[in-house]
């Protein structure tokens, strides 16, 4: 067991260490006649246990005696740790590959490859930044009207959508990569706005109208929103000039915007999201599947076209 | 003995590895090498590294006379009649394979051997046993390791035309009676190919008194450089063999039909030589001479009482050989049942650098016999101290109470 364990010990020092390199040889050969049903006959075993409890030995009679006596157990248990960390290691790996998580979809623990949980944080609803501690397993699309959202490519095969906040980060880092997505591909897209700062909260009625008003030039909104500096889209003056340059009607969306209509609308929208068990933005579903904080494109498309592999 | 322990501090000023606190007692392998050896060997590839005994130019000539000095070193250090009877080998074990293999040993002929010899001295025998159906007779040593003279007189006959001895046993240190055993071996008839490999660099050797016929031995276990070995041989013996490797520097004259081997030693000396070797064994030997076997034989005898001593106290190991540490020279074999040798001996590397050898020793057969795994072997030299010996002790008590 010795070997197998020093084997890959070895082998992982060996990456940065040349002087290693031809212990990890020796233990390679023993790894491979145990593996061929053959007697180890190079030592290895003896001469690292010969070592280890040596240099144990300078400093403490006793643990060098039960290191001896109990080598082959310690050998044991650390090889069944090293599988384990290995398998965890790999787990994290896989996660990260294919969720920008270590821990998997929407896990927002600590993940050594993404240190800062970028691709976790969300802007939650309650107004400050998190990565994220609401219920991430229950996020879903189930029982939402979607058709009360502005959509395009209504009709296609697949299906994306993007609940986010104007002035949220993380929704804006998610957002040109959303675009990317399904401009690349064709895709039932959907964006629904859930503001979760008050500067933005005005936004909604505006969207609305907007939408209401011109779907196509909905979009073009859309983009340069986000585009924005988040101190400028939450002065409406701002809002009102891209809305002109657009070639929206401002007075029309004013008028909308105020009327009692527009508010039911807009309230009867915010409980239709609730409904997705929102707890930060952004929340992106793909067909379905759910997916918290802002993630490597490579997590979108993957999911999107159902490949195992990016 | 104060005066012993003054002389070894000023030795050890000679040994370049000392200054590193290391403990060598792994002798009976090969010995360290003094700065004097090591300076004549760079000398030569410094200032003279060219071919001896073939071109005419100055650093030719310069590297024939240094080869021919240390050869003359070596004939009187071993009292040979002439210096022609020393051959250059690599080692120990080619010297008995060129007599092995030159003296045109047929079918029925017999070779004795003991039941310790190193392999070297060992698988020559059954090699020619397998190919010319020669017989290969083991005399088995007494109970208390010594060699069996009754035994050996008995096996004794007109057939057995070489006995074949290692000297100095590399296994447990035990030195055979010698001058008995070729006495005995020559009133039968039969040549006697010593193996001195460890007799030779701890023991003074007469090879006229002892009336040797063949001498084999190595360079580097008595301060010589690696892969240098003499072959010593009675001229007259040496005229009659055949070599054993032939080619370049071997012969006076060829034609493409015949050639005319020149007289020993060159015509056993095949290729270009390691004329470093030589001369450094030339200078090992001139060392060796100037610190002297009464020295060396008081201090390795002084350390391997205190060793033994010592290693008594500990249950149940086993000393290799006699009990008497004169009869072992510096050569303390032991193993402890249960314990594994090699790990004892990686064990006093790591706690303390002191540097012991650990398995069969190339006695395979002597261990396979007595189904013991192996030993740990530690063989002191003459620039070894009771320090170290004392450091040795310890260590090894320590290893041993936590096995």
């Amino acid at each position: 067991m010795f070997c197998i364990l020093a084997f890959i010990a070895l082998s992982i020092i060996s990456i940065f260490s040349a002087s290693h390199r031809e212990l990890a040889k020796e233990a390679y050969d023993c790894v491979f006649r145990r593996l061929t049903f053959r007697p180890c006959t190079t030592g290895f075993k003896e001469k690292m246990k010969a070592k280890l409890v040596g240099r144990l030995l300078n400093r403490s009679a006793v643990a060098a005696k039960l290191l001896n006596k109990h080598f082959e157990l310690l050998s044991w248990i650390l090889f069944l740790t090293t599988v384990a960390s290995i398998f965890w290691t790999g787990k994290g790996l896989f996660n990260f590959y294919m969720y920008g998580s270590c821990n998997g979809l929407n896990k927002s623990g600590f993940c050594a490859l993404d240190p800062k949980g970028e691709n976790n944080k969300v802007s939650q609803t309650g107004g400050s930044c998190g990565t994220g501690e609401g219920d991430e397993s229950k996020v879903t699309l189930n029982g939402v009207n979607l058709d009360l959202f502005p959509s395009e490519n209504i009709g296609a095969k697949d299906e994306v959508v993007l609940i986010g906040c104007y002035s949220c980060d993380y929704t804006r880092k998610a957002y040109p990569l959303v675009k990317k997505l399904i401009s690349d591909n064709t895709v039932n897209y959907t964006f629904a706005h859930y503001p979760v700062k008050e500067e933005t909260l005005y936004l909604l009625p505006i969207g609305y109208c907007a939408y209401k008003q011109d779907p196509d030039k909905f979009w073009q909104l859309n983009d340069k929103l986000f585009s924005s500096e988040k101190s400028d889209i939450a002065r409406k003056e701002f809002v009102d000039t891209l809305l002109k340059g657009i070639g929206y009607d401002i007075e029309a969306i004013n008028t909308c915007s105020t009327s009692p209509e527009t508010n039911s609308a807009v309230v009867e929208r915010r409980i239709e999201l609730e409904k997705t068990n929102i707890y930060g933005t952004p929340l992106v579903f793909i067909n379905d599947k759910g997916l918290v904080g802002p993630k490597p494109y490579r997590v979108y498309e993957r999911i999107l076209k159902g490949w195992k592999f990016w | 003995m104060k005066q012993n322990i003054v002389d070894v501090v000023k030795i050890r000023q000679d040994f370049p590895l000392f200054e590193k606190g290391e403990i060598y007692f792994d002798n009976a392998c090969q010995s360290l090498r003094p700065r004097q050896v090591i300076d004549a060997v760079n000398e030569y590839y410094n200032e003279y590294p060219a071919c001896g005994g073939r071109s005419m130019h100055h650093l030719a000539e310069k590297v024939t006379y240094k080869c021919e000095e240390a050869r003359t070193i070596i004939a009187n250090f071993l009292h040979a009649k002439r210096k022609d009877e020393i051959i250059f080998t690599r080692n120990t074990t080619e010297g008995i394979n060129l007599v092995a293999h030159s003296l045109g040993l047929k079918r029925g002929d017999v070779v004795i051997t003991s039941d310790k010899e190193h392999n070297s001295n060992l698988i020559p025998w059954q090699v020619l046993k397998e190919k010319f159906g020669i017989e290969h007779k083991i005399i088995f040593s007494k109970v208390d390791s010594t060699f069996d003279l009754e035994a050996y007189q008995q096996a004794l006959n007109n057939n057995v035309k070489l006995v074949s001895l290692g000297l100095t046993s590399n296994l447990d240190g035990v030195t055979i009676p010698a001058k008995k055993i070729i006495q005995l071996a020559h009133k039968a008839g039969a040549l006697v190919l010593l193996d001195g490999a460890q007799a030779v660099p701890h023991h003074r050797i007469d090879v006229q008194d002892l009336d040797i016929d063949f001498l084999a031995f190595s360079g580097h276990k008595m301060l010589g450089p690696s892969g240098t070995g003499v072959l010593y041989g009675k001229y007259t013996l040496l005229d009659k063999l055949e070599p054993f490797m032939v080619g370049g520097d071997t012969v006076a004259s060829s034609t493409y039909e015949t050639h005319e081997f020149l007289p020993p030693p060159e015509k056993f000396e095949a290729g270009l030589q390691d004329y470093a070797g030589v001369i450094g064994l030339g200078a090992a030997v001139k060392y060796l001479s100037k610190i002297g076997f009464d020295f060396i034989e008081q201090q390795e005898q002084a350390l391997n009482k205190y060793i033994t001593e010592e290693l008594k106290s500990i249950t149940n190991l086993v000393i290799i050989g006699p009990n008497n540490p004169a009869q072992r020279g510096g050569i303390i074999s032991f193993y402890i049942p249960g314990k594994d040798h090699h790990q004892i001996a990686l064990m006093l590397d790591e706690t303390a650098k002191i540097m012991v050898r650990s398995g069969q020793h190339c006695v395979h057969s002597w261990f396979q016999a007595k189904n013991i795994p192996g030993s740990v072997r530690a063989s002191v030299y003459f620039y070894n101290t009771m320090e170290e010996a004392e450091m040795f002790v310890r260590e090894l008590k320590k290893i041993v109470s936590i096995l």
